[in-house]
């Protein structure tokens, strides 16, 4: 029991960088119909910004240790979101017209543009963040030893993705994005700039990636410029299991990833752990085509 | 038209290189790959060679001749290996020193072989190219299997009886991991209680370490590369767990102490081959010496310091019998009995294969160094 318990505490805490990274997919899904899939390298740009970030302001020692991961997530946020911008501007906006062909293509171009960007400015090496940033005892729950960073990690992403929530269902913003989603040429004859909407959706999207990032970097320890690849193809697919287009099915589509995949590596085998992974993701379309909170959407893909 | 041109300048290194040659100069071939894909080990067993050559002409070479080297590059690759081979036959080298990769030494043996000349490999471990029955072929580099051996050795001296072996998929940790299960089922020093692999590149490693802490072992033995390492010796450390984990040569690398931090680091053990600078004897320290005054900085690879070692044995069995392959053959088979070279001692077995405990020991101490322990 008490191994299962730590298997679903390890589960929900990689679940939670999975569904940040799914809200990114699947926000951008519903509003252009256009899979970003350079969206996983903004998550690993996200992560480079808070290490750059953390050396260069010498915020170890200096700033209270539980106040150090909100000044990184919301500066690499940021950072990343003007990226988020001028990727829409450069390689989305253009095509948006062409077919959807072409805007794959290019979304491809810009990963493998920022997958190599990284390694000439900060060098192919891994990087780690520094080990005792953080350096908290572990927290005691229904009797398991759980380290207090994972749940730390966990809660600042569930708050993360309260505040979206909230803003995407209770403000006059969000609810143009629900418009923009529903119907563009509707939204834009009701007065709503679509341009401007498409645009701040390319900003929260990598935000909540780059905060991904940034947790990931301090609390698991390592990055790499190429893990981008890897999770973003994780978080794709829990952006589906979830259902495409539906911000709370990204989050429990993550999360249900992450303990699937604990559990099957805690049970089964490490090394079939992606397999079946990806396995629950074929049985789950199979009985739910539009994911598991999939929208009624005959006319989505 | 590109080809010719650069067979023709492949062609002519060789002049070039040995112009200073004299009729009764000694000629050593060296099959390096100083271009391709490997082309750092390959320029730094050049250097290797080009400065042990030298130190040795300027003390009188061998017997009064000098020595002089004849080097062919195989790109790396195989098929340029059988050509470059092919023309250190045409040299009538009796003997040549290579190369990197065990592919690329293995298109080169049978060439070698039929022209009769003696072969010592470098950075070649694969366990097939000492198993073909060439009577001329001997390798520096130890064999793979070498390394389960003598991982097997360390546990049982270390006093774990309960072992997790956990790789990584890849050939090479799946292969060291398979070798070291094979000989503890064999010697049933120990118990394996856990046997399975995590997939390379990712960021957490906490669901299989809680899987093998279920398992209660006494040490893990992880087969893979050192990210992983660190970070299996991180997120260990996280789930306030001491259990030790040892490694293999795979993990010899300092970023290893970047990635886990120097407190759980410390007493990280793993096995690799010697460093020349970890190695105190005064045939290192001259070597090193040398090296740092012609280079400016210390070799970083086991494999091109293999190359090292190769041309010492060379050039004592040709200071006891001469350039006559079968009798340096012969010598080296037979004869030559731990001579003290670069990595430690050297003798080999009737297959060619290095024999005596190249593997060493190390443990990360208290500031993230890698100590080599006493043997």
């Amino acid at each position: 029991m008490d191994i299962f318990l730590t298997q679903l505490s390890n589960g929900l805490a990689i679940g939670s960088i999975y569904a940040l990274i799914a809200l990114g997919y699947t926000m951008v899904y519903g509003i252009l119909r256009l899979i970003n899939f350079a969206h996983g390298d903004l998550f690993t740009i996200g992560a480079y910004f808070g290490l750059t970030i953390l050396t260069t302001f010498a915020l170890q020692g200096n700033v209270s240790p539980l106040i150090i991961p909100w000044i990184l997530i919301i500066m690499a946020a940021a950072g990343v979101a003007v990226i988020g911008f001028l990727l829409e501007r450069v390689a989305y906006r253009p095509l948006r017209n062409a077919n959807r062909l072409a805007a794959v293509v290019s979304a491809f171009g810009a990963s493998i543009f920022f997958a190599n960007a990284l390694k000439l400015i900060y060098s192919p090496n891994r990087q780690s963040y520094p080990v005792d940033i953080l350096d908290l005892p572990n927290i005691p729950i229904f009797g398991v030893d759980v380290p207090s960073k994972r749940i730390i990690m966990f809660a600042t992403a569930v708050l993360l993705m309260s505040m979206l929530y909230w803003y995407i269902n209770h403000t006059r913003t969000g609810t143009a994005i629900r418009a923009v989603a529903i119907d563009q040429g509707a939204a834009r004859l009701m007065g709503i700039n679509v341009n401007r909407i498409i645009a701040f959706v390319f900003m929260i999207g990598p935000a909540l990636g780059a905060a991904a990032g940034v947790l990931l970097g301090l609390f698991y320890g390592q990055i790499h410029p190429e893990m981008g690849f890897a999770f973003g193809l994780k978080a794709f697919v829990a952006a589906i299991i979830g259902g495409i287009g539906n911000i709370p099915g990204a989050m429990l589509g993550g999360l249900l990833l992450g303990v699937v995949e604990a559990i099957a590596g805690g049970y089964i085998s490490g090394s079939w752990k992606d397999a079946i992974a990806f396995g629950a993701l074929i049985i789950i379309l199979i009985f739910r085509p539009t994911g598991i909170l999939g929208e009624r959407v005959a006319d989505k893909i | 038209m590109i080809r010719k041109t650069l067979y023709a300048a492949l062609a002519s290194l060789p002049l070039v290189y040995g112009s200073a040659a004299m009729a009764e100069d000694i000629k050593i071939g060296l099959l390096a790959g100083v271009t391709g894909s490997y082309a750092s080990e390959g320029q730094d067993t050049k250097r290797i060679i080009d400065l042990l050559a030298e130190n040795l002409n300027a003390k009188g070479g061998i017997n009064g001749n000098k020595i002089q080297i004849v080097l062919e590059d195989d790109g790396s690759s195989p098929a340029t290996a059988a050509t470059a081979a092919t023309r250190l036959a045409a040299a009538k080298v009796p003997a040549v020193i290579g190369t990197y990769g065990s592919a690329v030494t293995e298109a080169s043996q049978d060439i070698f072989d039929e022209a009769g000349i003696v072969q010592i490999g470098t950075g070649s471990t694969s366990i097939r190219l000492t198993e073909k029955g060439y009577e001329r072929f001997f390798r520096t580099a130890p064999r793979d299997d070498e390394q389960g051996r003598v991982a097997e050795e360390s546990l049982n001296k270390l006093g774990f009886k309960k072992i997790a072996i956990l790789h990584d998929s890849t050939a090479y940790a799946k292969g060291l991991a398979d070798e070291i299960k094979t000989r503890i089922d064999e010697n049933k020093r120990g118990e394996i209680v856990f046997f399975d692999a995590l997939v390379p590149g990712e960021s957490d490693y906490s669901v299989v370490l809680t899987k093998i802490r279920a398992a209660n072992p006494d040490a893990i033995f992880f087969t893979g590369y050192y990210p992983e390492v660190g970070l299996l010796l991180r997120q260990k450390k996280e789930l306030g767990w001491n259990v030790p984990i040892i490694g293999g040569d795979a993990s010899n690398h300092a970023d290893l102490i970047t990635i886990a931090g120097k407190d759980a680091a410390k007493g990280y053990r793993f096995i690799s081959p010697p460093l020349p600078t970890d190695l105190d004897t005064p045939l290192t320290k001259e070597f090193l010496d040398s090296y740092k005054a012609k280079y400016g900085s210390y070799p970083g690879s086991i494999w091109s310091v293999a190359s090292g070692d190769a041309f010492i044995v060379l050039t004592e069995a040709i200071k006891a019998k001469g350039t006559d392959p079968e009798a340096i053959a012969a010598y080296l088979h037979n004869d030559l009995k731990d001579v003290q070279g670069l990595s430690g001692k050297i003798s080999f077995n009737e297959k060619g294969d290095r024999v005596g405990d190249l593997y060493r020991l190390y443990e990360v101490d208290g500031d993230g160094k890698f100590v080599i322990q006493p043997e």
